[in-house]
């Protein structure tokens, strides 16, 4: 996924920061699709990220006063949105309910869909859904924080570098916990490569 | 896990991207988000609403620019005050010396003798720092060159030092 551009960012930051709501607007608008991805691969749950993704908006505009510049307003919101979701998840606990949205239709059209499910893969057999499914809740076994991490680094796109940022840890610990987070979902998704359609 | 592994779940991983909300979500979120913001507001007392709009208007005024006026007009105020106590605190060496010729004493070394006078009280005499006879005059020559009159001299003649040549 391609970083926004930062001094369009500053721009509407500023103008947001001397009084003009409609800037907060535009930046809204911008960042919705982003930080409900994130949210809802952490939550797995659709309202729950209407209601986060809201509650950090709320957030970000009581607090861009007082924001500096001294990170990207994409850092700067994401690290709002991890750490409301993080704390949210922790409230949460295991009692949750998968509420999935649906899979675009476009997905029939990605190169990477249509290999998986070309090759002798473990979806060749599977229908969609079915993959969905096990995808999340392979995902929801994973700690929260390692969640996080996968979500930033295999489903958004973001660098090792960013994804620290936005954590507070280094770069090291980003490494070290996608690479735990991989071998934990190579074990969860074994059964699914030996049995598909389970 | 090798790196074929690892590829292959990062592979059925980005295809979560697909999972979208319904449609028309992201076109109303904002008016949604403007409601939710409406409705908490409605929700405040009326004390957290007036401290929040206080709080945008110092912000507005872009508060660390205006604090070093205010600094800066106290530290200027404190200075004065301070010089001003110090004028009026200190005793004025000029009206001292006015004062001193009621007290009876000397004002200068001209013009003791003229008001010295046995009737003045010996507890104001003042000593000047000139003395009254240069070091080089002689009790004598200072009585012929003045007129015997009853008037204490400042040194007495028994104390006046020697000189050997």
């Amino acid at each position: 996924m391609d970083q926004p551009r930062t001094d369009e960012d500053q721009e509407l930051v500023a103008r947001t920061q001397a009084g003009d709501a409609s800037a907060f607007d535009q930046l809204v608008v911008k960042y919705t699709p982003r930080l409900y991805g994130l949210i809802y691969n952490m939550t797995s749950n659709h309202e729950d990220t209407n209601d986060l993704l809201q509650d950090v908006f709320a957030k970000a505009y009581k607090a861009i006063r007082g924001f500096r510049g001294k990170s990207s307003f994409y850092t700067w919101l994401h690290s709002i949105g991890v750490n409301m979701t993080l704390n949210f998840l922790k409230k949460r606990g295991r009692r949750f309910q998968l509420s999935l949205d649906d899979v675009d239709a476009s997905i029939q059209n990605d190169k990477e869909f249509l290999e998986a499910t070309a090759t002798s893969s473990p979806v060749r057999e599977a229908d969609l859904s079915e993959l969905q499914r096990r995808l999340n809740e392979a995902m929801m076994k994973l700690s929260d924080e390692h969640r996080a991490v996968v979500t930033m680094f295999h489903i958004q796109g973001m660098p090792h570098a960013e994804i620290s940022k936005i954590l507070s840890v280094s770069e090291g610990t980003v490494r070290s916990r996608l690479f735990y987070a991989n071998r934990q979902l190579q074990n969860y998704l074994d059964e699914f490569r030996k049995n598909p359609v389970a | 896990m090798d790196e074929f592994e690892d590829q292959e779940i990062a592979k059925l991983l980005r295809l979560k991207r697909y999972e979208q909300p319904p449609p028309g979500y992201f076109e109303n979120f904002l008016h949604e988000f403007h409601r939710r913001q409406r409705d908490e507001l409605l929700r405040q007392p009326v004390w957290r609403i007036c401290l929040d709009r206080a709080h945008d208007f110092i912000f507005r005024l872009n508060l660390p620019t205006l604090t070093s006026y205010p600094v800066a007009a106290a530290a200027v105020l404190i200075c004065a005050a301070v010089i001003s106590l110090q004028i009026y605190q200190t005793p004025e060496p000029a009206r001292f010396t006015r004062d001193r010729p009621a007290l009876g004493g000397f004002s200068a070394a001209g013009s003791a003798d003229a008001e010295w006078t046995l009737a003045s009280p010996v507890a104001t005499r003042v000593f000047g720092t000139q003395p009254l006879r240069k070091s080089n005059e002689s009790a004598y020559t200072h009585r012929a060159a003045t007129p015997p009159r009853y008037v204490l001299d400042s040194v007495p003649v028994s104390y006046e030092t020697t000189f050997k040549f």
